[in-house]
């Protein structure tokens, strides 16, 4: 796997939380906040990713992070060293 | 056309999903035409090396107002009450009501229980990845929260949960919110108790859901009132019905279906689930003196009627030593199964289509009537009209209600 595919993963889940992304075109420099997503549909997208990816970690660790990129990078690091 | 009083309370929308229909028409055609709907239930967390039956809904299809997002993330409880309430709120025309002058009471506990077991046999080994938005969706007021969003309503809304005198207990409640002014108009709603094997498993242990008698015929098992019934069956529904003044009605040129003309509360103090003659005819009385009418103007009584041994001996003695012999009597659940929390409210609904058509909806399987000296309607719908009706139900815990209607 690498981050592009992971970015992909992050990409179906966030349009299975919001339908309404479906045709719409998802790039990494793109918020979540920002395509409609609310603090519980941000939740939802990442537990989603983390448990497709099988990754425990605790949500603490990707404060900071500010677009669906940079998700798919912090994500990648950690699949790396667990 | 009698006068009203200004105080006097109508219900003006109504909305109705169930196992033999979707929508107030398709309900009441399947009402008049005897129409079940009973099986071997299928739904993905309602058998457990069992075989237990009842009344699903075959399709709900989802109204193109609600947003796919929301429809999502719902649970099937969830997505029955905005359908449910959908209808409803058109019906009533509140899009041109001031939302912050409706409220809404949800009748019902524990609403989502078959979406909660398969998310714990989902999550079981892997709790870490339990989905966040659980943190909101367990809990039965989201199903406010649904609604409120989707419909704006921006009053009040709470659960009150009665057990399966909820959905009665919604009305009643909606009813003193309107009396007292806390809002213009507030909808009811018996919510869709979505059972899992768990409660059908402990339901049936306790003697209340019936067994597996008639496993290979499954529409002969609901049998209320009759000789050969042996516990109640269970079915989905929901129901919802918008209650307010004349004069608020009048505003929207809504329907007026019928007048709420009394209505009755008590308990057994008594928290097993074992049904009182003594409560019954309490609430009976209390609902009938509170309508200030008579037993002998009561022309029809929509019974709580589950088809429990004991639930249906004690219902028929507390009817006919409160003078309600006479009335004709049929049983709704024989159709659509026993809703829990939806069933008061649904039964209501029932009635007042009944009361409008002049039509009464047959009781299926009443082959051979526990006490056949009351009027009942059995194989066959009847043509007869109706200006006075009672409706009950009871409610493990000692809960006992009741409602008058009176034909408009």
């Amino acid at each position: 796997m690498n981050t592009n595919e992971l970015f992909q993963i992050i990409v179906s889940h966030t349009r299975e939380v919001l339908p309404e992304l479906q045709d719409h075109p998802i790039q990494p420099e793109d918020r979540l906040a920002d395509l409609g997503a609310n603090s519980v549909d941000r939740a939802e997208i990442i537990m989603m990713t983390m448990d497709t990816l099988s990754l425990r970690i605790p949500s603490v660790e990707l404060f900071g992070v500010n677009n669906i990129g940079e998700l798919a990078e912090v994500l990648y690091a950690k699949l790396q060293t667990s | 056309m009698p006068n009203y009083k200004p105080a006097d309370l109508f219900m003006t929308g109504l909305g109705v999903t169930s196992s033999i229909g979707q929508g107030v028409e398709n309900f009441t055609a399947a009402l008049f035409e005897g129409r079940q709907n009973f099986a071997v239930m299928q739904r993905p967390g309602r058998q457990h090396d069992s075989s237990f039956i009842g009344a699903e809904i075959s399709d709900l299809s989802c109204p193109e107002r609600i947003p796919a997002k929301l429809w999502r993330s719902a649970s099937f409880a969830g997505q029955v009450a905005m359908v449910t309430l959908q209808e409803a709120w058109e019906d009533a025309k509140l899009d041109l009501a001031d939302p912050k002058r409706i409220g809404l009471v949800i009748g019902g506990s524990n609403v989502q229980q078959r979406n909660w077991i398969e998310l714990y046999e989902r999550y079981r080994d892997k709790v870490s990845f339990v989905p966040p938005s659980y943190g909101v969706s367990f809990l039965d007021s989201d199903l406010c929260g649904l609604c409120t969003e989707q419909f704006g309503i921006q009053g009040f809304a709470y659960t009150a949960g009665g057990a399966s005198a909820s959905g009665q207990v919604a009305v009643i409640q909606a009813i003193q919110a309107v009396r007292s002014g806390q809002v213009d108009i507030c909808i009811a709603m018996g919510a869709l108790q979505d059972l899992s094997y768990w409660e059908c498993q402990a339901l049936r242990s306790l003697g209340a859901m019936g067994t597996d008698r008639y496993v290979h015929d499954p529409a002969m098992a609901c049998r209320p009132f009759d000789q050969g019934r042996d516990g109640f069956i269970y079915g989905e529904n929901c129901g919802v019905i918008v209650i307010e003044r004349a004069e608020s009605a009048e505003a929207r040129q809504a329907t007026r279906y019928a007048k709420v003309s009394g209505w009755a509360m008590g308990m057994d103090a008594n928290r097993n689930p074992n049904p009182s003659y003594e409560g019954e005819t309490r609430v009976i009385r209390q609902a009938l003196e509170h309508a200030g009418l008579s037993a002998g103007d009561i022309d029809y009584v929509n019974p709580h009627g589950t088809g429990s041994p004991a639930g249906d001996d004690v219902e028929l003695r507390a009817l006919r030593d409160c003078g309600l012999a006479h009335a004709h009597v049929n049983a709704t659940k024989s159709l659509i199964g026993h809703g829990l929390s939806a069933a008061g409210t649904v039964e209501l609904i029932a009635t007042v289509l009944q009361m409008r058509a002049s039509r009464l909806h047959p009781t299926r399987n009443l082959i051979d009537p526990i006490d056949p000296s009351f009027r009942w309607v059995q194989e066959k719908e009847i043509c007869y009209g109706i200006n006075h009706a009672i409706s009950l139900s009871m409610g493990f815990g000692g809960m006992n209600t009741a409602i008058c209607l009176q034909k408009i």
